[in-house]
């Protein structure tokens, strides 16, 4: 019995010892790969940082509106966002390499779906990315020419373009992840569906009299009171 | 040779068939049949009258006209050589029709028409717009003239206006840049004018020509490319000026879009030949340089007022970005004041475009839509001086608008430290 039992911890220990001895040279090996990570990384982001100073994106994140948005959810300016992330995502490129080295079983499946993700995820971004600034350099021109034009509402037209251009990019780019593809879809055409349909109720209502007013004059019963500013030149 | 590259064939050899001229008229045209013939009349009988011993060329640039413009220059051209041939003048005056694009752009035409003076070495050219309808033969002699025999590069126009006429050149385009660009030149916003073959030289090696600002509104960047050379510009007193009624010239917006984005992009391109400059010198002007008729009433401005405090609340964030918080604030503080006592001052004024100036330099926003938040505030402007001088004389206004020119004159250094400020 005693021989059993100090052959049984015997084994364990040598189990223990094998395993370590098997291990520790992978986590050495992960270390210095993260380390590395680190480094390519902060070069990098370095690089990328002086390369977009020089292409002076900050001034056509600025003219696009893009930069206010940024300030409202207190993020850095577009370079710095940028050259960040593209220090998160090497780093956590090489981390995850690192952590396949370990050769835990289970996570390396994983750890490949994340890297086929990784391409669609850039994607999304890219693509909310270009939603935001399409959908706040068009809600800006349509404000100042309905504030020119003397429109009514015209901070109603300005967010309603602003909305559904938003709900667009973000539809898109949550179907480019692959998240719930159909409940996106469907999301977004109950929403898109919803908000015209509200739209419609709202304009039949509130512009009947103004609907009135464009077939009379249309139909020539009615003559459109006529503003004249001098000629400026 | 630059030119060689936009020029149509057919457009070159037919200026290579003329050969070299000492002067040369171009017409700029869009869809302007009405007008056309009587235009190309009157060039003429100016050219036989004033310059009887010139090679001479008239030039029609088209920008894709609808209707039978060119066709009626052309027609009318040859009836012409028909009819007076020999007559009265010692030379052919040579007629080119010449569509430059299928659009409509002053500054593509412009640019055709200087490579053409440039290939044809002329010596004084005039631009003159078919949409005037009281053009006369002296109109054109007193474009080129001064450039022909008094050696001047850049002649403006300057017309005789009624009281509440081209406001926007007399409260904004012209005391901004007599102060930013040191020259008391009123016009330089206009559809005629005169320019030497020198200038035009200089004008054709830049590349700018496809710019936004450019294509709309060309004549007052030729001016500010004389004045940066250090050549000589003048005006020219030519009289009233009535326009057809099919081209009442662009709206406020419009105007203000093309007029104003071209100053500033003026100012953005051609920082070195303003920078140093503190006040403004008088150019060479011939016959009055101002001339404000007594008649015109002030027309209701309702809806201007109302479009002013709208615009100011409306566009709250996009005015936050441009101006400084202090001149933000007044302008929120005036446009809850009551309408009748209301009054946007000239210091306020001044103060408020040289910001949107700096803020266009920086880039704050997009730039077409810097200029466009302008539009309430001119309005309220427009609504404050209409209200002021309802019943002011014309020399009341016309003192009114020397003083305000000398405040944009005193408040430069206030540009220049924004201008030169790091944005925050």
């Amino acid at each position: 019995m005693k021989t059993v039992v100090i052959q049984g911890l015997s084994q364990a220990y040598s189990n223990l010892v094998h395993m370590f001895a098997e291990f520790l040279p992978r986590l050495l090996v992960m270390l210095v790969i993260v380390a590395v990570g680190l480094v390519v990384a902060y070069a990098l982001k370095t690089i990328l940082r002086a390369v977009l100073h020089v292409t002076r994106l900050d001034r056509l994140s600025e003219e696009a509106g893009a930069s206010r948005f940024l300030r409202m959810a207190a993020l850095p300016s577009m370079t710095e966002l940028l050259s960040r992330s593209l220090f998160w995502v090497t780093w956590s490129g090489f981390i995850l390499i690192g952590i396949s080295v370990l050769g835990v079983a289970g996570l390396q499946e994983q750890i490949s779906r994340l890297f086929l993700l990784l391409p669609a995820i850039f994607v999304a971004i890219l693509i909310l990315f270009l939603g935001l600034v399409t959908a706040n350099f068009l809600s800006r021109a349509a404000l100042l020419a309905a504030v020119n034009a003397g429109y009514p509402s015209p901070k109603l037209l300005s967010w309603s373009i602003r909305f559904v251009i938003w709900a667009l990019a973000i539809s898109m780019a949550l179907e480019q992840v692959g998240v719930a593809r159909q409940t996106v879809i469907a999301a977004f055409s109950i929403v898109f569906g919803a908000f015209m349909f509200g739209l419609a109720i709202a304009f039949g209502l509130g512009g009947k009299d103004l609907a009135r007013d464009f077939l009379e004059r249309s139909l020539g019963e009615k003559k459109r009171e006529k503003y004249e500013e001098p000629q400026p030149l | 040779m630059a030119e060689e590259s936009f020029l149509a064939d057919d457009f070159l050899r037919q200026l290579m068939s003329v050969g070299e001229v000492d002067l040369l008229v171009g017409i700029p045209s869009y869809n302007n049949a009405s007008t056309i013939g009587q235009t190309l009349q009157t060039v003429e009988e100016s050219l036989r009258q004033n310059f009887v011993r010139e090679r001479v060329v008239i030039l029609n640039m088209d920008g894709g006209s609808g209707d039978e413009t060119r066709q009626l220059f052309e027609r009318r051209s040859e009836r012409r050589e028909a009819s007076h041939k020999g007559l009265t003048t010692l030379r052919t005056i040579h007629r080119i029709s010449c569509e430059y694009d299928r659009s409509p752009s002053q500054g593509l035409a412009l640019r055709d028409i200087v490579a053409a003076a440039d290939l044809l070495r002329a010596r004084a050219c005039a631009v003159i717009s078919p949409a005037t309808t009281n053009l006369t033969p002296s109109w054109v002699a007193n474009l080129l003239r001064p450039v022909y025999r008094e050696s001047l590069d850049f002649v403006a126009p300057l017309y005789e206006r009624s009281r509440f006429q081209g406001l926007l050149a007399r409260d904004l385009l012209y005391p901004m840049s007599r102060a930013i660009f040191g020259n008391r030149i009123r016009e330089l916003y206009s559809d005629e004018w005169g320019f030497s073959g020198r200038l035009a030289s200089q004008c054709l090696e830049q590349d700018v020509w496809q710019e936004e600002a450019i294509r709309a509104r060309p004549e007052a960047w030729m001016a500010i490319k004389a004045i940066g050379a250090g050549l000589k510009c003048g005006q020219y007193y030519l009289g009233p000026k009535t326009a057809s009624a099919a081209a009442s010239g662009p709206d406020i917006v419009e105007a203000i879009r093309q007029t104003v984005g071209n100053l500033f992009w003026c100012m953005e391109t051609n920082q070195s030949t303003w920078n140093g400059r503190s006040n403004s010198q008088p150019v060479v002007t011939i016959g009055p340089d101002h001339e404000l008729s007594s008649d015109g009433v002030p027309p209701s401005q309702e809806k201007t007022f109302d479009l002013f405090r709208s615009g100011v609340n409306e566009l709250e964030p996009i005015l936050a970005s441009i101006l400084a918080k202090d001149t933000h604030a007044q302008i929120k503080a005036i446009a809850l004041t009551d309408r009748a006592k209301f009054h946007f001052a000239g210091e306020l004024w001044v103060k408020t475009l040289y910001e949107f100036a700096a803020s266009y330099h920086h880039a704050v926003l997009n730039r077409d839509h810097l200029v466009q938040a302008l539009v309430p505030l001119y309005r309220g402007r427009l609504y404050s001086f209409l209200q002021e001088h309802a019943n002011s004389s014309p020399d009341e206004m016309e003192g009114q608008s020397e003083m305000l020119c000398q405040e944009f004159e005193r408040q430069k250094p206030y540009l220049l430290e924004r201008w030169t400020a790091k944005r925050e």
